[in-house]
């Protein structure tokens, strides 16, 4: 593990979110200061400059995530505006022409030298709360994308027209709170395979020092808004595709202080079902119920933790899926999520396939809340970043058992004024 | 190597020591994102979710930290890399002849010795690079990113494993002692050099301290020819016994069978038997040297005798309690036992063996290299590799690879993983290549042997392996711009798009070249390189593709104008030609393509001032229902000017009538509500003036066409000698 570049400041505000686009080449950054910058490396070296820079959003923006280039160069960006707005990069030569200037107006251009610009294509503005999360589409389902908001809604927008990038349908908005489950069958298993890990709770004798300092700030906190309720601040809104082509348009997503994921299949012949809830509470008798949310959704009942983040992993020819899950209690687990059997059931009585998960792993390293989980490009290694300010990453064994593997800090070393006169020198180096 | 479990902590820190609250109590926390270029990651501290309202002061600064889970690979390590990956794939080809002609062929002799010469291969370049990397290592301090002693390791645990496991074929049921002996003293030599310098050049070296553990560490290393020498040093020692002794140990120590030396194992296990007894009669000899001739004042020779001839005798508490003595490890004893204890020692009898001497003297843990060492000896690969693959993730693939091809190691995948063994650790390695991006083309190579998970993983990373289409341009914007841009219009599919084409086609992965190929065809139109983009869009038969490029280039023509319009279409017409030839090309979007090209045509006439061609041109391309509708009116008004031609008249009647029909069309749909359809590229040619603007300049096509009428009615046949010319010119 070994510290290959920094960018000392990349915005003037807290950053949101980061995201690399399709080739690792470019990042795309955005901020609570509602601007996006967009930063491309200099292999030569690895420092990362600025191309782009403008604001976005009214508002901070939560989220960003880049289209397939098949589609061109094109960002999504979700803010607590409550919109969603396309960008377009295009090059300099058309940005003379008079439609191209929707960004431009206003947004002083960065260091870029005038190459190229980022043109604002499209605003969705159905959500009718916050925006926090917005990712594209497998690019084999086309140019869509799917956006989950603190209105508990998932929305699908399909791009009508991939030359101008201007008219987005929605195609679908589902309540994920309430959407039901695929058929009255009950098509939830939950088994708990070997945890690798002892649970251990957050008000445990282990709770660090770092667990501790954040049960206290996060009263202050709350008591600090009263006008917002605990669910805006309390509550996680995720979502994360199948990368699989071979299922159809699926999609995992959670809201609110559920505690639970839900496995949505897509359909241009249906309504959106649930084919199966990740719920990892110990299931009290009867459970789950239809749709498995009634108990948490409709009050504030702060029993259940937040999901914060949802990943779904590249399934790489595997035989199932795997989706990682982070939340506010401090646990990052890893579902192995079986399909629906192909062949018909013999003996089934003509009910529809269930899909299948179990809990893989489950770790509470982070003693904190989870923020994010993601994967690599091929599902083969997890990380997750907490509140107790480290990212940690997660590999399989041979026997298929997750076990860490490294994690990362931001805490200064104890022992390293050595580490850190070189590590200085490196930076200046750079 | 970087271990996996390990901890970073990056620079500037943003929690000093002890101040881990402050940094809770600030509302931040941590989040981070993976590259998909490479094993790395940006790590970045942010505002916790649903805290929006937290505002720090503007004059904190806000890092993006970037980590990386490898170092990627020197120079010397990418060599490395790079030579072994031959030997691989030459591995690779034998396992894939072997599915075609069956088990029995990959157990056969032929194929035995090729495993065996590749085994010794990987020895000899570990053993290469060992030798490189200690001397350039010497030379600059620390710029080898592997020390000269981390190939060595390599070196010592392949050596074993090729003695143990790919011995000679015929041989695996073979007494192994000799080889292994050879393996320690090639490997672990003792003693050293400098002693037996340091001795041979004195008088007397008995009465030197290191002389007695120097002669019992070349008997028991079987370094005959050193041990002659110095027991004949003895010939001027003060006692008799001993010099008689050592006379007679000599020609012992020289005439130890060697299994190498007889053709049958029968013969060489007689004359062990035979030679044994020689040393029984030494042993009684010895035993009858009185106890005061024992001593020589310095040393208790004969002491130091009876060991040395112990040793020969196999006496295993001997062996054991003299390598105690000299601070040799297990190895030692192990590897001496198959040479004196038990001459025919079997290599499946080795771990019993193993195991006793590991109870008394057990491997180091914090070495990984001993603990491979250890669990080849014990005759346990899938142990071995597992400390293999904390060593160097290459070792494991590479070893593993050879397991799998000598059945070593279980094939059946893991039920949970559906990966089996080898593919495990030749994917880890694949992994750890990963994070050079450079080396994609050995790393997908290494992934495409491991089933299917491994080609899925390889199709990920080749997909995400930059095409470099544009980095030329951006990157450099000097002379670095027009050479790109040379190699782009030479039409030839550029350096990396080229190479992993061709690796697509290798491993035959048309969905990842057709993606690849889509992203191209993207990337050129936004280089407005339209004629490549095409190409792409046609390799990847992504015929809806192609008719969004003829799009971007028909939009050309209304930003840029018909001059910038024509220098496009020339760049895409020549392959207009290709495409009508291939059977599979959609005809919709080929459709477009020709209208694009004939309406260049057009223009090209009108700038040439061939009016007469161009009027026919554009009637033509309504007759042929080439135009779409939504380009009807932007015709109608190209018409125009040329129907307000001062001389001839350019349009039959019949001709000018076609123009009339479309133009009636056109307005009564765009009455209807269909202005979006009808209109909507006029519209965007005219600028901002929006339906009034472009219903505008089509009353002006129907005055100009009304005066035409005009006209042709007073010349009355002139439509018609027009007509007769054109037929003419057909004809």
């Amino acid at each position: 593990m070994i510290q290959t570049g920094l960018i000392q400041s990349a915005h003037n505000d807290l950053l949101t979110d980061v995201a690399y686009d399709f080739y690792g080449l470019r990042l795309a950054t955005c901020s609570l200061d509602q601007r996006i910058k967009v930063w491309q490396v200099d292999e030569s070296n690895g420092n990362w400059n600025v191309e782009d820079d403008w604001k976005a959003h009214d508002a901070t923006v939560s989220k960003i995530s880049w289209a397939h280039p098949e589609f061109g160069t094109i960002l999504a960006s979700a803010s607590f505006d409550r919109t969603v707005k396309i960008w377009e990069q295009t090059s300099f030569a058309s940005t003379a022409d008079s439609q191209t200037n929707g960004a431009g107006a206003g947004s002083p251009q960065a260091a870029s030298g005038g190459s190229s610009r980022w043109v604002e294509r499209a605003v969705l503005v159905d959500a009718r709360g916050t925006v926090r999360a917005v990712e594209f589409a497998p690019h084999h389902f086309g140019l869509k994308l799917a956006t989950v908001s603190s209105d508990n809604n998932v929305r699908i927008y399909e791009c009508l027209e991939q030359s101008s990038l201007a008219t987005w349908q929605l195609s679908e908005e589902v309540d994920v709170s309430t959407l039901p489950s695929i058929s009255l069958s009950s098509s939830y298993s939950v088994a708990f395979a070997t945890p690798t890990q002892t649970s251990a709770t957050l008000e445990g004798a282990s709770a660090t020092l770092v667990a501790q300092a954040l049960q206290q700030s996060q009263n202050p906190t709350n008591q600090g808004r009263p006008g917002m309720g605990n669910r805006e601040a309390d509550g996680g809104w995720c979502i994360s595709w199948c990368k699989d082509r071979y299922w159809g348009e699926i999609l995992a997503a959670g809201c609110g202080i559920t505690g639970a994921i839900k496995i949505i299949q897509l359909s241009p012949s249906r309504r959106p079902t649930t084919l199966l809830t990740l719920d990892p509470s110990p299931s009290p008798a009867g459970l789950p119920a239809e749709g498995g949310t009634s108990l948490a959704s409709d009050g504030d009942t702060p029993t259940a933790f937040a999901i914060t983040s949802v990943a779904w992993a590249p399934s790489c020819g595997r035989s199932y899926h795997l989706i990682a899950t982070g939340g506010r209690d401090g646990h990052v687990r890893i579902w192995r999520v079986k399909p629906a059997e192909e062949e018909p059931d013999v003996e089934g009585e003509g009910s529809d396939p269930k899909w299948s998960a179990s809990v893989v792993a489950d770790f509470d390293h982070h003693k904190s809340a989870v923020g994010r989980v993601e994967w690599n490009i091929t599902g083969t290694v997890l990380s997750s970043a907490g509140n107790d300010g480290r990212v940690r990453l997660w590999k399989a064994t041979i026997g298929n058992v997750w076990r860490p593997a490294g994690s990362i800090g931001v805490e200064q070393s104890e022992d390293a004024q050595d580490a850190d006169v070189s590590m200085d020198e490196n930076a200046a180096a750079e | 190597m970087s271990s996996t479990d390990h901890h970073l902590n990056l620079f500037p820190p943003l929690i000093q020591v002890g101040h881990a609250e402050q940094f809770i109590q600030s509302g931040k926390t941590i989040l981070s994102t993976q590259s998909p270029l490479n094993q790395s990651y940006a790590v970045f501290p942010s505002a916790r979710k649903g805290t929006p309202s937290i505002k720090v002061s503007g004059a904190e600064e806000q890092p993006i930290f970037f980590a990386s889970s490898e170092t990627s690979p020197s120079s010397e390590r990418r060599l490395f890399i790079g030579d072994t990956s031959i030997i691989f794939a030459a591995l690779q080809n034998l396992t894939n002849t072997a599915q075609s002609r069956g088990q029995e062929w990959l157990h056969s002799q032929e194929t035995h010795n090729v495993i065996r010469k590749l085994t010794l291969d990987y020895v000899n370049f570990a053993r290469e690079c060992w030798i490189h990397t200690s001397q350039t290592s010497v030379q600059s301090q620390g710029s080898s990113q592997f020390s000269g002693d981390h190939y060595r390791s390599l070196y010592t645990c392949l050596a074993l494993f090729a003695v143990l496991y790919v011995p000679e074929y015929g041989y695996e049921d073979a007494p192994v002692g000799d080889d292994l002996m050879e393996w320690l003293n090639v490997h672990f030599i003792e003693p050293s050099t400098e002693e037996g310098d340091h001795l041979s050049g004195l008088d007397h070296p008995w009465e030197d301290e290191t002389f007695w553990p120097y002669l019992v560490r070349v008997t028991l290393r079987g370094l005959s020819k050193a041990a002659t020498f110095f027991l004949a040093t003895l010939s001027s020692h003060p006692s008799d016994n001993l010099r008689r002794l050592a006379q007679q140990l000599s020609p012992l120590l020289q005439s130890q069978p060697r299994l190498q030396s007889f053709e049958a194992e029968r013969d060489f296990a007689y004359a062990s038997h035979r030679w044994k007894d020689k040393v029984k009669a030494l042993r009684i000899e010895l035993d009858s040297v009185s106890e005061s001739d024992r001593h020589d004042g310095i040393e208790n020779w004969w002491d130091r005798l009876s060991d040395i001839v112990g040793i020969l005798e196999g006496r295993s508490e001997v062996i054991r309690r003299v390598c105690e003595d000299l601070g040799a490890d297990w190895r030692e004893i192990s590897v001496s036992w198959g040479v004196f204890a038990d001459a025919r020692l079997r290599r499946q009898d080795l771990p019993e063996v193993v195991s006793q001497v590991l109870d008394d003297m057990p491997q180091d843990p914090t070495n990984l290299e001993d603990m491979v060492h250890a669990a080849l000896f014990s005759g346990d690969p899938t142990k071995a590799l597992s400390h293999a693959a904390q060593l160097d993730p290459w070792l494991a693939a590479h070893m593993a690879d050879l397991m799998q091809a000598l059945s070593l190691i279980e094939k059946d995948p893991n039920e949970d993983s559906g990966l089996n063994i080898r593919d495990f650790y030749v994917l880890g390695y694949a992994q750890y290549l990963h994070a050079d991006p450079a080396l994609w083309r050995i790393t997908v190579a290494y992934m495409f042997s491991c089933g299917e998970t491994g080609v899925r993983s390889a199709d990920e990373v080749l997909m995400h392996v930059p095409l470099k289409l544009r980095s030329v341009g951006s990157t450099t914007h000097g002379q670095g711009e027009q050479n790109g841009a040379g190699n782009l219009k030479s039409g030839d599919l550029a350096g990396v798009v080229k190479d992993i084409n061709a690796t697509c086609y290798e491993y035959q992965r048309e969905e990842v070249r057709r993606t690849i190929c889509r992203i191209a065809a993207q990337t050129f139109v936004q280089e407005k390189e339209y004629g490549l983009a095409l190409s792409y869009s046609s390799s990847a038969e992504d015929w809806p593709g192609l008719g969004r490029v003829v799009d971007r280039v028909l939009q050309e023509y209304i930003t840029a104008g018909p001059e910038q319009f024509t220098r496009y279409v020339a760049g895409i017409a020549p392959s207009l030609q290709a495409l009508r030839m291939q059977s599979g090309a959609q005809g919709i979007f080929i459709h477009r393509l020709m209208f694009a090209v004939r309406y260049a045509e057009f223009h090209q006439r009108l700038c040439n001032q061939d009016l007469q061609d161009a009027a026919w041109d554009l009637v033509s391309m309504f007759q042929d229902g080439l135009a779409p509708k939504s380009w009807w009116a932007v015709l109608l008004c190209d018409s125009q000017p040329l129907l307000q031609h001062d001389g001839t008249l350019l349009f039959t009647y019949a001709s000018a009538c076609i123009l009339l029909q479309h133009l009636e069309e056109v307005i009564a749909r765009t009455d209807q509500g269909s202005c979006d359809e009808y209109l909507r590229i006029l519209m965007s040619k005219l600028g901002s003036g929006g339906t009034t603007d472009a219903l505008h300049a089509l009353q002006g096509v129907r005055l100009a066409l009304a005066k035409y009428f005009a006209r042709c009615t007073m010349i009355g046949t002139g439509g018609k000698q027009i007509l007769e010319r054109k037929f003419i010119a057909a004809v």
